[in-house]
């Protein structure tokens, strides 16, 4: 019984220097660091030692004066998360459970530097009802992402000047729009905002198949010269240049093809003069229409 | 012990021997392949005669293949260089002579008329070139007389062109992720056909580029048995024009050699299409398209730049359907000399005999590319 | 007889430390914000692939070999790893992960499709070693962002970023 009280008042005496030990030997840090500013660590006790700082995103080792405070300049922790701050003894071999240490965060800086903006699809039909979208993340300046609210500008020009706008607050750091395509063709401006960053996309409003194919043949120095009328699609829009429309021309048989790009929104070409032939266009899946050439 | 030793002495002396006599006195053909003298002999007979001037041609010696002519007063041996490789980069320009066939045609004591074939070995597969030519004694010799097909000059003048070209701009290298590429021309399938064939399955079919922007592409067919597993994959390589304008449409065949069409379940059909930069010129007409029926059933035709640059390899491509407009075969054609503006150049595409009484409509596309520019 | 018993308990204490290696696992069902909705197959294989982001994140830092980052991470989130495995490297340390359990919750679905937010709030272990030596051994306990982007196989961790708890 007595033996038992005696082991019992040694543990408690031995647990008591323990704590009074972790007490002398601790660290002290700000529970939460912007990433890039300057902090400083606290550490208690006597004599030389080592920090280190460690996480995923950095690690950093400073040789300390127990009793003084390390401080760190702007710059020297950058990367948000979650760090260890280390202590450990100069002389003699560590133990793990005794070296104090402390955790804390970095957080990222306040106001956004970045922004990742990715714009779908680069280019679309016109006039569709929320088919162009818009997603933001926001970083600061050493590419941490901004959890907390910012405001997002969304705009998106057509070349007409009319402006869709939409303005969304960041959640998680991720805000997000849809907006419809124009009703003519040309290229878009879409563009997203927050404080002084802003990031620019194309979007091309694309027009649909050729409508109302039309060619005329007049002759020219011995041939023929063939000739569309601008070239629109059903809505009245303008086809874009370069898109091929094909030319043929007919007779007995035998033929001639010529596949000619839109400049300028007409196609023209020359070719033999050949009477009765017969000659036709198209483009796509268009037929325009047929002129027999009889002089 | 004894006797493998006096083997082993005994295949040495013979190797010995053979590589002195091999170089001492090396066959004429090795000694031209070993790119030494050529196979020249005495040309005392009509034949030898071409078959000298061949030898030089296969060899490049063009100064003496223009010097051992009978004509050649009437011409200069640029002249002639430049009807047998052509004058402007072309698919010749690049090739080689692979082989040639002749064809006495007529003889006589003084003069002889030969069909001569020259198979030119091109970075696109062989060209065949025929001439026929007029070979004449003098003395104990036979000269060969060159029927020099001289393209006339181009009248000097500016042909206006409204240059119409895409470029595309790709993001950095840097990371912003955000920042995407343009997206990939939609490009389409428009028709697929598995046909069987005596060398195996072909897969013949046309893709159109449904999109605003120039699109480079290919197709990549999978054939997939009954259930499913994978038989063979391939891609359409050079039959198929690789760059779509908007709305072009192009034909492709896909050849799996030792393949079944009876084993083929499925065919997985993979269109690839990116954007490339590149030009709508020049534009190519095809004129006086004409099928010529069996036998030697081929369809012919002219090609005219209707640009005033040259485009220096054009690569025809036809596709032929049946009366309900389905894809029968698809066939190309490579023309080995430069389209040189306002010129016209011929082509002429077999057609495969079964084939031929199937055809009811052709459609024939032209591929270019211009050693300046772009190909279109 | 004795044989049998053996290789089953072979058998049950092989599959009980295969059991204790992997992690604890909560995903809530609700979707993430975003105009299209969250097929199961992705939801899957982002879970997947990210799970094994750790693994590689943890055996990178524990051997300083950054080429183990390849398949799993892209972009900033394996430049920092990187950087932090040369400064571990170089001043002869390394450290270890070992996630104990992951609550994962998606918060974002951009309607592209080209990236997936999700958090995590996650337990592991962490032990710092400078020379070989032990220098601390720690529960955590964090909040971590994530975003992960397609790649031409599997999903790619971009930003993997701890925050402050709620």
């Amino acid at each position: 019984m007595r033996r038992g009280f005696l082991f019992l008042m040694t543990g408690f005496a031995l647990t008591i220097a323990n704590l009074a030990l972790a007490q002398e030997q601790s660290i002290t840090v700000p529970k939460s660091i912007e990433a890039g500013s300057a902090f400083s660590v606290q550490c208690a006790g006597s004599g030389e030692g080592t920090l280190y700082i460690v996480g995923p995103g950095q690690v950093l080792r400073r040789q300390v004066q127990r009793g003084a405070t390390a401080t760190f300049p702007a710059g020297s922790l950058t990367h948000a998360g979650r760090y260890l701050a280390i202590l450990s003894p100069s002389q003699s071999p560590p133990d793990a459970g005794s070296n104090p240490v402390s955790s804390f965060d970095v957080v990222p800086a306040a106001q956004p530097a970045k922004m990742s903006f990715l714009a779908r699809p680069s280019r679309l039909p016109v006039d569709i009802h929320n088919a162009i979208t818009g997603a933001v993340y926001l970083f600061d300046a050493y590419q941490n992402l901004i959890l907390t609210p910012l405001p997002v500008s969304f705009e998106l020009t057509n070349p007409s000047g009319a402006v869709q706008k939409r303005s969304v607050v960041t959640r998680d750091g991720a805000a997000w729009t849809a907006m419809d395509s124009s009703a003519h063709e040309g290229t878009d401006r879409f563009i997203a905002t927050t404080g002084e960053v802003s990031s620019t996309r194309a979007v091309v409003q694309v027009t649909g198949d050729a409508c109302n194919l039309r060619m005329n043949v007049a002759p020219a120095d011995g041939k023929l010269l063939v000739q569309t009328d601008p070239v629109r699609d059903c809505s009245g829009n303008a086809v874009p240049d370069g898109t091929i429309v094909t030319f043929t021309e007919a007779i007995h048989d035998e033929k001639t093809t010529v596949d000619v790009p839109l400049k300028r929104g007409i196609a023209k070409v020359e070719m033999p003069a050949v009477r009765d032939a017969t000659l036709t266009v198209a483009s796509g899946v268009s037929l325009g229409n047929q002129v027999r050439w009889e002089k | 012990m004894i006797k493998g030793r006096l083997l082993a002495a005994l295949i040495f002396a013979v190797t010995v021997l053979l590589v002195v006599v091999g170089t001492r006195w090396p066959i004429p053909s090795a000694a031209a392949y070993a790119g030494g003298e050529q196979v020249v002999r005495t040309a005392s007979t009509p034949e030898a005669a071409v078959n000298n001037l061949c030898e030089k041609i296969r060899s490049h010696a063009w100064d003496d293949a223009y010097n051992s002519l009978a004509d050649k007063a009437r011409f200069s041996a640029l002249d002639f260089q430049h009807d047998l490789v052509g004058t402007y980069p072309g698919l010749l320009t690049y090739s080689n002579l692979d082989s040639f066939e002749m064809q006495p045609l007529h003889a006589s004591a003084s003069e002889a008329e030969i069909r001569l074939r020259l198979k030119w070995a091109t970075v696109v597969g062989p060209s065949v070139v025929t001439r026929q030519l007029r070979v004449v004694r003098d003395g104990d010799r036979w000269q060969v007389e060159w029927p020099i097909a001289s393209q006339p000059p181009l009248a000097p003048q500016v042909i206006p062109v409204n240059y119409l070209r895409w470029d595309v701009i790709d993001r950095g290298a840097g990371d912003d992720w955000g920042m995407q590429n343009v997206d990939a021309p939609h490009v389409r399938i428009v028709d697929m056909h598995p046909v069987q064939r005596a060398e195996g399955t072909v897969i013949l079919g046309e893709l159109l580029n449904d999109d605003i922007y120039p699109a480079y592409v290919s197709v990549t067919a999978t054939l997939l048995r009954k259930d499913q597993t994978a038989i063979a994959s391939e891609g359409s390589f050079d039959k198929i024009s690789h760059v779509l304008l908007p709305k072009q449409v192009t034909p492709f065949l896909i050849q799996f050699p030792d393949v079944t069409l009876a084993d083929v379940g499925s065919v997985r059909m993979t269109p690839f299409s990116s954007l490339i930069a590149t030009s709508a010129d020049p534009v190519i007409e095809i004129q006086g398209q004409h099928m010529s029926p069996a036998p030697d059933a081929s369809l012919s035709g002219q090609l005219v730049n209707q640009s005033g640059q040259v485009a220096n390899i054009a690569h025809v491509l036809a596709t032929f359907y049946d009366q309900t407009g389905q894809v029968v075969w698809v066939a190309d054609q490579y023309v080995d000399r430069a389209l040189l503006p306002q010129t016209p150049s011929p082509f002429n595409i077999h057609i495969p005999e079964d084939l031929a009484r199937k055809i009811a409509s052709e459609r024939t596309v032209v591929a270019s590319y211009s050693f300046r520019g772009a190909e279109s | 007889m004795s044989r049998h018993l053996m290789i089953h308990c072979i058998a049950f204490g092989l599959s009980a430390c295969l059991a204790a290696a992997q992690p604890a696992l909560r995903v809530e069902p609700a979707q993430p914000q975003g105009s299209q909705a969250l097929a199961e197959q992705t939801r899957s294989g982002v879970i997947s692939d990210y799970l094994s982001a750790w693994q590689s994140m943890g055996s990178a830092l524990e051997q300083n070999r950054p080429e183990l980052l390849d398949r799993d991470f892209v972009g900033s989130a394996k430049d920092e790893l990187s950087s932090t495995i040369a400064q571990q490297a170089s001043l002869g340390m390394r450290s270890r992960y070992r996630d104990d359990a992951h609550d994962i919750r998606f918060v974002f679905y951009s309607p592209d499709g080209l990236s997936i937010e999700l958090t995590d709030d996650a337990e592991y272990e962490f032990q710092v070693y400078a020379r070989d030596k032990l220098q601390a051994a720690q529960r955590m306990h964090a909040r971590y962002v994530v975003i992960l982007t397609p790649g031409a196989a599997r999903w790619s961790v971009r930003v993997l970023q701890a925050s402050p708890q709620e």
